[in-house]
């Protein structure tokens, strides 16, 4: 059994009058501040909420989204596939006959309730009619009360696809 | 008696019967449309094909009677072929709209789909369309693009109610199911015809888009719409921040009370379950804690030792029935069962529906308890205190002066009156609680459904525990204190009852 013998740091009276760390440690903190003073768009922080953020790509999973068919109406026919899915039973869906020919069943009710759901996808990659989306591209959603946070169903069908920027 | 061989293994079955039969009864997964238990064979879906040893093409089992030394095959790339291309041509047309279909998860084209279909579609001409969402009248809905012309409907209508609605009309990919011009489905059982159906081509106008059936719990339990007292499968769901709700009864196969089959009536009467179940107990008309108005009821019934008139229905379980004949000997009290409403002329046919409309009526006198007019005549004339217990016609006592008579209600469901009554005590409703109930012919049946909703109401035998003193708080219970000794019951089990009906001698 070999031992290993660990010198002990700052046993020496550099060290012991803690002057000298300090010091440099303010050198580099003042080098950084210089730094950026010369040349802000460097900074990695940014200015939210004046300033929003340019990476949200197509793929990011935001505020979801009911869409539409050709003819404008809900292409949901309220199959509770993605409330069968949904691991945070956050979709809150009543069904309705639909009587306008164009489909037969349609959700009366559609709520999501976003103080519950974990935005996992498991409801987009359920849906077998393409009527729910997470492509908006809202990443933050603000509400003053509790209730706000329930998006209905024409809450959900007024969002639209968020614009990929040129 | 016959020796078969299926898929290896060697069964004993019997010589003569029907292939299909005797694989299903021996759980072999056969896939089938037009062949059901009720309907007997009709051979044109061709969905059940399997291998006999000795014949050159695959055979339909369920028009195949089974001789000795048989050797079948089942299973196996050859046979799956086979259903494959039965199951394509099945699918032709189908307009596959599961997402609104309300079979969905309890549709065979479906589970057969996904164990031996799983195939591309070939199909380059149009589908062939039918019309959709046509009212066929008795709360069923036909989709005809869904209809795999397995005949179950038609032959319902032909064979078991002899009305003849239904039928195929037109030739080839044509053919559809419908009713005659002006001629809609109006037979008393006429929704059976949604349960018989194996693909969503016909479904209930009453249960259409409610629920999905895959969140559906099922209980068993027995109807009390009529003395038949027909088994049941109670199908109910608690949605998330809600209460239990029942959405559908489904006929429970009971060979010796209803076969296949339940009434109409009899199946939309779970309603009644939703409706009228959530109400607060009430003394003297102001609303009360529930534990405060058990203890009122404890006292009213103490204060009128020899002076209290129950009055129950003949609804009651058998173990409630025997708790409140215990209750009533205990407190000196009269029991009456007298409904004058019991009986109705018009209900009953020579199938299923009784006159009598009381699901335990039969029980009263192996309890000793009486319904005649005289004896709850006089038991009103001598009582203080009268509670109804599972009944709230308090209306029957406008008859006699009753003014300075205390009148209790013990019920599960919300009264229409309950003006001037001392007290109202909610206990849990017919699919809340469990219980034994004898039938028109005197089959025993143990109802086990005892779905728990939100409120804070007692199943009366527990109710009943209380006011006694003791501590039988369950039919088990009951069964091993009391009812086991009665001289009709001392042969049945209680523990066989749930799976096995008995018929005792009345």
């Amino acid at each position: 059994m070999g031992l290993k013998i660990v010198k002990r740091e700052g046993k020496s009276f550099k060290d012991r009058i803690y002057l000298p760390a300090i010091l440099s440690g303010m050198m580099i903190t003042l080098g950084h501040f210089l730094r950026n003073l010369r040349d802000t768009s460097n900074i990695k922080t940014m200015n939210y909420p004046e300033e929003q953020p340019q990476d949200i790509t197509a793929r990011y999973r935001g505020v979801h989204r009911l869409t539409k068919r050709e003819d404008e109406s809900v292409r949901c026919v309220a199959c509770f596939m993605c409330a069968t899915a949904c691991p945070a039973e956050c979709i809150f869906i009543e069904a309705e006959e639909r009587n306008d020919g164009v489909d037969e069943k349609m959700p009366k009710v559609f709520t999501i309730d976003l103080l519950e759901c974990v935005f996992c996808g498991a409801c987009v990659e359920a849906c077998p009619c393409d009527a729910i989306r997470m492509d908006t591209g809202i990443f933050t959603f603000v509400a003053q009360k509790r209730e706000d946070f329930l998006l209905t169903k024409d809450k959900l069908l007024s969002f639209e696809a968020k614009k990929e920027d040129a | 008696m016959a020796n078969i061989t299926v898929d290896g293994k060697t069964l004993e079955v019997k010589e003569g019967a029907l292939l299909i039969e005797e694989l299903l009864t021996n759980n072999i997964n056969i896939p089938h449309f037009c062949y059901h238990p009720a309907l007997g064979k009709d051979g044109n879906c061709r969905m059940c094909m399997v291998e006999i040893e000795g014949q050159k093409r695959p055979q339909i089992a369920c028009d195949t009677p089974i001789k000795n030394g048989m050797i079948i095959r089942t299973k196996g790339a050859n046979i799956d072929r086979v259903k494959r291309s039965i199951l394509e041509l099945e699918l032709i047309n189908h307009p596959i709209d599961c997402p609104i279909c309300d079979q969905a998860g309890e549709c065979q084209l479906q589970n057969y789909y996904m164990d031996v279909g799983l195939y591309e579609s070939r199909l380059s001409t149009p589908k062939v369309h039918g019309q959709k969402h046509v009212d066929l009248g008795a709360n069923v809905v036909l989709d005809q693009e869904r209809c795999v012309l397995c005949t179950r409907c038609v032959r319902f209508t032909k064979n078991i109610t002899k009305t003849d609605e239904l039928g195929v009309f037109a030739r080839a990919d044509h053919s559809v199911i419908s009713t005659f011009p002006g001629q809609p489905l109006k037979d008393p059982y006429a929704m059976n015809v949604v349960d018989l159906c194996p693909v969503g081509a016909l479904t209930s106008k009453d249960f259409r888009f409610h629920k999905r059936v895959w969140f559906l719990q099922t209980e068993e339990a027995i109807c009390n719409r009529c003395a038949r007292g027909c088994s049941l499968y109670v199908d109910h769901h608690k949605e998330k921040y809600k209460d239990e709700m029942i959405y559908r009864y489904r006929p429970r196969f009971n060979d010796k009370v209803n076969g296949y089959f339940i009434c109409d009536t009899g199946r939309l009467s779970y309603t009644y379950e939703n409706e009228n179940r959530n109400f607060h107990p009430m003394i003297r008309g102001k609303e009360s804690e529930y534990e405060y108005a058990e203890g009122k009821l404890l006292r009213l019934v103490k204060r009128n030792i020899g002076k209290t008139l129950f009055v129950i229905s003949s609804d009651l379980s058998l173990e409630e029935m025997v708790r409140i004949k215990a209750l009533a000997t205990m407190y000196d009290a009269q029991i009456s069962a007298y409904e004058p409403n019991r009986f109705d002329e018009h209900f009953g046919d020579d199938f299923l529906k009784c006159n009598d409309l009381s699901s335990n009526a039969r029980a009263l006198p192996l309890v000793g308890i009486e319904d005649h007019y005289e004896g709850f005549a006089l038991g009103i004339d001598k009582a203080e205190l009268i509670v109804f217990i599972g009944r709230s016609d308090s209306g029957l006592l406008k008859d006699f002066s009753c003014t300075t008579k205390s009148i209790a209600i013990v019920y599960g469901y919300q009264p229409e009156v309950n003006e001037g009554l001392e007290l109202l005590l909610p206990i849990t409703s017919h699919t809340g609680r469990a219980g034994t109930f004898i039938n028109c012919d005197g089959i025993v049946q143990f109802s086990q459904c005892a779905i728990s909703h939100n409120s804070e109401h007692k199943k009366l035998l527990e109710l009943l525990a209380m006011l006694i003193g003791d501590t039988l708080f369950t039919c088990s219970d009951v069964w091993n204190e009391i009812v086991c000794k009665i001289e009709c019951f001392k042969e049945l089990k209680f523990d066989e009852l749930p799976k096995n009906s008995q018929k005792i001698c009345l």
